[in-house]
């Protein structure tokens, strides 16, 4: 029972942490704000409280697959709001004076709402589900120290290893202070787009296929690194073509939005344009 | 109301839109297998099924348990939470043969079983 909570707890937390890291490395880097982070978390804790609590209705809805397309829906508007914040990065930097010195702005104020949104959108959604945990527990109590215990120590090792990818990007070199991030943004979007996927395909609102190929036997999702990269960049043994495609696309989205807020034209406020 | 709108709609957009429809259609009109599992006492009855290949499968997971549980398969990629006393519904396949373990992620040691695919 504790090796169980230790890993449950581990894989929910790292999820969340792996995001909170970036983009708190990111807004803390091009304009020393953090403030965003405890408003997003304290809501993804509300939010994972009413989706916990009502987990029995909610399941019941579309047939019986609600809890998919809850989830999907919170994974589909995760990504977009991490493509959002990749446009609001880059173009909030067209703004910067050359001087180091940290420029806010109305897309900088962008970033950090959307990066507020969703850390609580994935704060719910693990949250919840560690909230069903270790409620179940709370009614049988036969097991409910070493639970507790389990999943304290889960806990711990995913928030120290957020905390270390947190101060590790933060210590890059600076041509890379900025690719970095972004990269490990495509890839978060990625996966969530692909988890999106797989939660509609198990409710068969899309019609599932055999799977593009199986590397199991090379890397089971079952062993530690398996399972360390599942929760880092979404590893499947068995991707179907659909979760390939939504992958890519996640990635895309979030390259392209990049690109477009770096080159698209700067906006000049109307008061100092000057005539023709 | 596809036929009302032909008009409007590109040429390459219908062909999609049939092939979605075709694939909707397909997969009501097929008459989907149901397996249906319970959960007591932290264990999975019947702990194993077997299913066609090549065929999907709706799985009904009624947990009679007071606790929850979390029906977890690395093998058939499915994850899904079932309230204590409550009802779930998951789709699974179309697979190749094979061995597909499952368990119960909040209690992992006693509910294990597996999807025999012939």
């Amino acid at each position: 029972m504790l090796l169980s909570s230790v890993i449950l707890v581990l894989q929910d937390t790292l999820e969340a942490a792996l995001l909170v890291s970036i983009l708190l490395a990111i807004s803390y880097q091009q304009w020393n704000r953090v403030v965003w982070l405890p408003f997003g978390i304290f809501a993804g804790m509300v939010l994972a409280f009413l989706y916990a609590s009502n987990m029995s209705e909610i399941s019941e809805w579309f047939d019986y697959v609600g809890q998919e397309i809850v989830n999907a829906s919170l994974q589909i508007l995760t990504a977009l709001l991490i493509v959002v914040c990749t446009w609001a990065l880059f173009k909030s930097r067209q703004f910067d004076a050359g001087d180091g010195q940290p420029q806010k702005n109305r897309f900088a104020s962008l970033f950090v709402f959307c990066a507020a949104g969703a850390v609580a959108l994935a704060v719910t959604r693990e949250g919840s589900e560690v909230l069903i945990y270790l409620g179940g527990f709370f009614q049988q109590k036969e097991y409910l120290q070493t639970i507790v215990a389990g999943s304290s120590i889960g806990f711990s090792i995913g928030l120290s290893i957020g905390i270390l990818l947190y101060y590790g990007l933060l210590s890059l070199p600076s041509k890379w202070r900025l690719n970095t991030p972004v990269i490990l943004m495509a890839l978060v979007a990625g996966n969530m787009l692909s988890q999106a996927v797989l939660q509609l395909t198990q409710a068969d609102w899309i019609s599932s296929t055999r799977a593009l190929w199986d590397t199991s036997d090379w890397l089971s999702e079952n062993s530690i690194l398996g399972q360390s990269l599942y929760a880092l960049v979404g590893y499947e043994a068995t991707p179907s073509a659909a979760q390939l495609i939504a992958y890519i696309v996640g990635m895309l989205l979030v390259l392209a939005s990049g690109t477009v807020g770096k080159y698209s034209k700067k906006h000049i406020p109307a008061t100092r344009r000057t005539p023709s | 109301m596809t036929v009302q709108m032909t008009g409007k709609m590109s040429n390459w957009l219908l062909p999609i839109l049939g092939l979605v429809a075709g694939l909707y259609s397909h997969s009501v009109a097929a008459a989907t297998p149901v397996i249906e599992i319970e959960i007591k006492d932290h264990l999975f009855h019947p702990s194993e099924i077997v299913i066609p290949a090549d065929t999907k499968v709706k799985l009904v997971i009624r947990n009679l348990d007071p606790t929850p549980e979390e029906f977890e398969s690395y093998e058939l990629n499915r994850e899904k939470v079932i309230a204590g006393g409550s009802k779930a519904v998951l789709f699974i396949g179309p697979l190749p043969p094979g061995e597909y373990p499952f368990f119960g992620e909040f209690y992992p040691k006693t509910a294990q079983g597996k999807v025999l695919v012939e």
